[in-house]
């Protein structure tokens, strides 16, 4: 059977941009070891930005600089109020972050209302790629998304605030005594992560109706692309992506949407699982 | 907390008895819809305050227990009468079923029970709501109405529960039992056996104890009562949908649980009695700021009393007098 390329392209630009999505939640996940159940949350309040931005009449750029702007100061503030009080209680960690999601996406249901809004991408129409007409905005998201992977390999790799962050990954404690501001690194990082999650959010919000319920949507499939990642690196978040996004919209073009949620939702149970396992080994 | 002081425990059921006489009739259905989300948040008090193990996903069971006693209820199972007895007996069933499948695998020793597992729980929450709507066998989206009231079969012919004031005395009843149960496991060895798991599990296997058993018990035993408590609501209710087994029933939970005292299934069941009366009445009044408010709640109540509102007290109470 040939296998149709826009198939392709599409599973390649639903990975990206769940590699968009993840990101964030890796650097938070990787550096503050917090799993942030308000991620999904975070994208939703930068799609909310852009939609603000242009009703403002100010456009669509100027809501996708202001959007990682505007999200970063609340994961700034989120980390200062909340994650920092709960080192010591992981779990609780989970409780509150998912109670902070709650908050944002019910302050955004009271501002905007319940119904969903839909944002015009800045450049409309298409492009011929491969023989079929391609909305020129997916390409820009794309586009965006390998931007980040490069910024982020850079940031990492070859600056030294990249290589401080990589010690304080490695070794929080050691780090510390060996004179780094860990704190003030994880409070960065935070609000870093916050940051590109609002970029995600603004940048996909022309894709997709923006409502209340789309951080929940893009919640677990950034999660799951983050633990079944190999290693915590942008490489690594990269393969889960690739894994979670390319794989779920394959089987959706193959067989139903809903099948293939669930056949990714079970097949990361399963790969979680030994993921999981096989850390908890690496601990003892 | 290991041992649940009783007299409190006795005082709470006798003035809970009492209400029907002080309460108007609308109160006190309404108190006996809120013992069936007392039932859920006391089995996710026993799951996370006394087994460490935190659930996005209590409701799922509650719902496959509402759903059960709908299927069996309208006759729609083969080869099982239409009957509203036997449906709330595969209430009690179907999640523990479904709660050991799971457990296998989720509760094995190789899965740690820390943030991976809750977020674990949290897909296979969802997982069930979007098989509960994509499925026409359980009436997708819209459900299944028209369910058979709960009937005693008393000696004078069978009783049916459609009174406000039998039916909430009733679910006191079997509530009040359900505690009282909880309490005495929890003091028994086996809450010992469940509390060290919880503590440190590699140390538990050391001194010979199987985690992954007591886990799996502690984990099919609040699947039970999730479920005695979603059969019980469907029966009352009438009426089962996708929202009674997906994630913002299962949030509710984990808040009236907050709110109330994970340490103390007792302590739970009052938070959900008190969220769920305060929503009753300022529900209306706060409208869609509701969830907003529950939300803050929430954040609060983990940040500055992670004991919860009851369990303090009861804690304050338990203490011995000399230490």
């Amino acid at each position: 059977m040939p296998v149709d390329p826009v198939l392709l392209l599409d599973a390649l630009a639903q990975a990206l941009t769940l590699f968009l999505v993840a990101s964030g939640l890796a650097v938070t996940f990787g550096l503050v070891g917090v799993i942030n159940l308000a991620h999904g949350e975070l994208l939703l309040a930068g799609a909310y930005t852009a939609l603000a931005v242009e009703r403002a009449g100010l456009g669509y750029w100027a809501g996708l600089a202001l959007a990682p702007l505007v999200v970063g100061l609340l994961g700034f503030l989120l980390d200062l109020l909340v994650i920092r009080r709960l080192r010591e209680r992981p779990l609780d960690t989970l409780l509150a972050t998912w109670a902070a999601a709650l908050v944002v996406r019910q302050t955004v249901v009271a501002l905007f209302g319940p119904a969903s809004h839909t944002i015009q991408p800045p450049i409309p129409g298409s492009v011929v790629l491969l023989g079929a007409p391609y909305p020129v905005h997916r390409l820009l998201v794309m586009g965006l998304a390998l931007l980040v992977a490069a910024l982020l390999a850079w940031l990492l790799f070859a600056t030294r605030l990249g290589l401080m962050i990589r010690g304080a990954i490695a070794d929080r404690t050691l780090a510390a005594v060996s004179g780094l501001a860990v704190r003030r690194l994880e409070a960065l990082a935070f609000a870093f992560g916050a940051g590109l999650a609002g970029l995600a959010g603004a940048a996909t919000a022309p894709l997709l109706s923006v409502d209340p319920q789309m951080g929940l949507g893009f919640l677990l499939p950034a999660f799951l692309a983050v633990l079944v990642a190999p290693g915590g690196g942008p490489a690594g978040t990269a393969i889960g992506a690739a894994l979670v996004g390319g794989g779920e919209s394959l089987v959706a073009a193959f067989a139903s949407p809903v099948l293939a949620q669930l056949a990714v939702l079970a097949g990361a149970v399963v790969l979680l699982r030994r993921v999981a396992g096989r850390r908890a080994g690496r601990e003892r | 907390m290991s041992r649940e002081p009783l007299l409190p425990a006795l005082l709470f059921w006798a003035a809970l008895a009492l209400l029907p006489l002080a309460a108007p009739s609308w109160l006190t259905g309404q108190l006996a819809q809120h013992l069936c989300y007392g039932l859920l948040a006391m089995s996710l008090a026993y799951l996370w305050g006394q087994g460490g193990l935190l659930s996005f996903c209590q409701a799922l069971f509650f719902g496959v227990g509402a759903y059960a006693y709908a299927l069996v209820g309208l006759g729609k199972l083969p080869l099982l009468p239409a009957s509203p007895l036997l449906g709330l007996g595969l209430a009690l069933l179907l999640p523990t079923l479904l709660a050991l499948a799971l457990g296998l695998l989720l509760v094995t020793a190789r899965v740690p029970t820390g943030p991976a597992w809750a977020v674990l729980t949290l897909v296979l929450g969802v997982i069930g709501e979007r098989l509960a709507v994509a499925s026409p066998f359980l009436g997708g989206s819209n459900g299944l109405a028209g369910l058979p009231p709960l009937a005693l079969p008393l000696p004078g012919g069978a009783f049916e529960l459609l009174d406000p004031v039998p039916t909430f005395l009733v679910l006191l009843g079997v509530t009040a039992a359900v505690q009282l149960g909880l309490a005495l496991k929890i003091a028994s060895p086996a809450g010992s056996l469940l509390r060290a798991v919880r503590e440190d599990a590699l140390r538990a296997a050391h001194l010979g104890i199987d985690p992954v058993a007591v886990r799996l018990r502690a984990f099919a035993l609040a699947a039970a009562l999730a479920g005695l408590g979603g059969g019980l609501f469907a029966a009352q209710f009438g009426f089962v949908a996708p929202p009674l087994l997906g994630l913002g029933l299962s949030t509710e939970a984990l808040v009236w649980v907050a709110v109330g005292g994970r340490g103390s299934p007792l302590a739970a069941l009052a938070g959900a009695l008190l969220v769920k009366t305060v929503e009753g009445l300022l529900g209306e009044w706060l409208g869609a700021g509701w969830p907003l408010a529950l939300g803050l709640l929430l954040l609060l109540v983990v940040l500055l009393f992670p004991q919860g509102v009851f369990g303090g007290l009861l804690a304050r109470l338990a203490r011995p007098v000399r230490p």
